[in-house]
């Protein structure tokens, strides 16, 4: 199932990687070397303020700052961050689709980072909408602090997926299995 | 003049075995990497501070001294995961111009953040008035993306 699954995602990729932009991006010299830089130099933006968000809700760090406090502090320095490191990791895509088509921790990344997601939209909507209630409690309320350690977690696997990315042969024999390169 | 010492620390029996091994040397490149992100963390939240923007609720003292011990127990990390990275592939490391570019960073980076910026932080706002926290700000954000790029740049142009 997982298999056909990504056959069906396969002509995708494979006119990505057709395309003249796409084919010129790879083709670059110093392209993806500046690209990978710049994602790597913003993922240390992001998950670097991030982390001291989920700390701050989990009640590890700066738990004398109001919660509101914290997010306005650090959030525009977050989504700047977010706007680089998606940017760069689209065209990084965009520029080699059929090397990450197969790759197991790419997948398992973009999997980890769609949770992610999922975590940050159900605080938002949920937990944070009684924030003034609790945000100046050293020690936010069960919910906050649950959500805060799914995203630092998350966050670690992204960091860690996203490294061994460069090892796809270090895969799981199932996904050998599937045949996708 | 040091390429003796780079010879001789790649030829350990340590570095022959994360050279050689197949999941050590990704295994350490993770953790450097997690110690990177909680090291950026610590090093930003404090920069920024001193430049005026971020968490300006809090006063630069305090700041700083909650920051620290990730600070601190980050490098720790990013050092004890950083030398068998290197020595495993040392003669590389010693040819590259990158290498060079990141422990030149790396020094002055250590100097600014762990004791100029120290100075700075430990009194309150005003004391060394408006202009050197954030001239040791901005010194300290460039020194440590120049390390994080130069760091990159090993693997990629070397």
């Amino acid at each position: 199932m997982i298999g056909s699954l990504f056959e069906t995602m396969r002509p995708l990729f494979e006119w990505v990687d057709a395309m003249p932009s796409s084919v010129s991006l790879r083709e670059s010299l110093n392209g993806y070397v500046y690209l990978l830089t710049a994602h790597v130099v913003s993922m240390g933006l992001v998950a670097g303020v991030i982390a001291y968000w989920d700390m701050r809700l989990t009640g590890v760090a700066l738990r004398w700052i109001p919660v509101s406090k914290v997010k306005s502090g650090l959030f525009p320095w977050l989504y700047a961050g977010v706007i680089i490191n998606a940017g760069t990791g689209f065209v990084m895509l965009y520029s080699q689709p059929m090397r990450y088509y197969p790759n197991f921790w790419f997948w398992f990344k973009m999997g980890m980072l769609l949770i992610l997601a999922l975590n940050a939209a159900y605080f938002h909507q949920n937990i944070e909408k009684t924030v003034d209630q609790w945000e100046r409690d050293p020690v936010a309320p069960l919910k906050a602090r649950m959500a805060g350690y799914v995203s630092l977690a998350l966050w670690a696997g992204v960091i860690v997926t996203g490294r061994m990315t460069a090892y796809s042969g270090l895969v799981p024999q199932w996904w050998i299995d599937l045949g996708l390169g | 003049m040091l390429q003796p010492f780079f010879q001789w620390m790649g030829e350990l029996g340590f570095s022959a075995y994360f050279l050689n091994s197949v999941w050590p040397t990704p295994i350490l490149q993770c953790i450097h990497l997690l110690a990177v992100a909680v090291f950026a963390g610590a090093v930003l939240v404090v920069d920024l501070r001193l430049l005026g923007r971020g968490l300006t609720w809090a006063s630069i003292p305090d700041l700083a001294r909650a920051a620290q011990p990730w600070l601190v127990w980050s490098f720790v990390v990013l050092v004890l995961t950083g030398i068998p990275q290197m020595t495993s592939t040392a003669l590389k490391q010693y040819y590259s111009p990158f290498f060079w570019w990141k422990m030149e960073a790396l020094f002055v980076g250590v100097v600014v953040t762990f004791v100029i910026r120290r100075i700075i932080t430990s009194k309150e706002e005003g004391h060394f008035g408006p202009v050197w926290p954030k001239v040791v700000g901005v010194t300290s954000i460039a020194l440590w993306t120049s390390v994080t790029i130069g760091a990159r740049l090993i693997g990629l142009l070397s």
